[in-house]
């Protein structure tokens, strides 16, 4: 037999002696690094849209948004006011989660008012007469550093009137 | 702070990687590798830097890098053990003209691959091979009988 090349260690380097369990280390690791595109493929990280809706007798209000994102992701929400009886001043509150760190790019169309209500975004929409859709277009760009889950609640409203509530949270990845 | 937040997770992902893809995969560089590994950087680079095209962030990003790269070469240096996690080790894949075939599975080299090293070094046959090493830069050492 040629000499042991210097630094080879026979038990360790070619009978793999202590290193029996390296390939399984390996293999677990290469199949969690294979999980996160598996995972993406539920959607787990973003950005498919999906429905939320809240029904009262007076008006619907339906959602379509992603719920969770990722940073710099331009993304839609859009809302769909349904009227069951007129509506003189429909009203939308969004929770500060909407916007805190978030670029609004697009509101359309334009709403008739605009203020804050305890720290709410809150869009006058006007008029919706009975049996109309009101359909509001919202579009944004997550900012780099807004990392982490955020209350996006929605409330419309008709003046004063509280007519129905989407509970929701956005979840935003790195 | 975000950057180097994300360039020590990138770091250490890309570090991850590195360790477990398999160090024959790694040592070649075919076209299609090449194609790849400039796909990787952009990706890496955009999740990186994002929208922040300073200076600033440039130097935030290098000089996290390079410290994580001193830092590991440091751990490498002054604690053996860790060695093997960090860097490898090598795997006696021919010895006396005879293949090891369960070093070779388990490092997904054939004997082809063994010949055409051993070519490069001017030895013509698995026969005339007294040790090949798959090293944990991924080449094949040769060392002829």
């Amino acid at each position: 037999m040629a000499a042991i090349p210097d630094g080879i260690v026979l038990q360790r380097h070619r009978d793999l002696e202590g290193r029996r369990s390296h390939a399984w280390v390996r293999r677990t690791l290469i199949v969690l690094v294979g999980l996160v595109p598996l995972l993406a493929l539920f959607n787990l990280f973003g950005q498919r849209p999906h429905v939320a809706t809240a029904q009262s007798a007076n008006a619907d209000l339906e959602l379509y948004a992603p719920g969770h994102l990722r940073g710099g992701l331009l993304w839609e929400a859009r809302f769909t006011i349904t009227a069951h009886r007129d509506l003189k001043n429909a009203r939308l509150e969004l929770d500060k989660g909407w916007l805190e760190g978030m670029t609004l790019n697009t509101v359309e169309p334009a709403p008739v008012g605009e203020g804050s209500n305890d720290g709410r975004l809150v869009l006058d929409l006007g008029h919706v007469p009975s049996g109309q859709s009101y359909i509001l277009f919202l579009q944004f760009q997550v900012n780099p550093t807004n990392v982490g889950r955020r209350p996006q609640n929605v409330r419309l409203y008709d003046g004063e009137t509280l007519l129905t509530t989407i509970h929701r949270r956005v979840t935003v990845f790195p | 702070m975000d950057l180097a937040i994300r360039a020590v997770a990138l770091f250490g992902f890309v570090y991850l990687l590195t360790r477990i893809i398999g160090r024959r995969e790694l040592s070649s560089m075919e076209p299609f590798d090449l194609i790849l590994l400039i796909v990787i950087g952009d990706a890496i680079q955009q999740g990186l830097t994002q929208d922040d095209y300073s200076v600033t962030g440039a130097l935030i990003v290098i000089g996290t890098f390079a410290v994580l790269q001193i830092l590991i070469s440091y751990l490498s240096y002054r604690f053996p053990r860790l060695r093997p996690a960090l860097d490898g080790e090598p795997i006696v894949v021919v010895q006396d003209g005879t293949a090891i075939e369960k070093n070779m599975k388990r490092e997904r080299i054939t004997v082809e691959e063994v010949l055409v090293e051993a070519r490069l070094q001017q030895v013509a046959s698995l026969d005339q091979i007294a040790w090949a090493v798959l090293e944990t830069s991924g080449k094949i050492s040769i060392i002829p009988k």
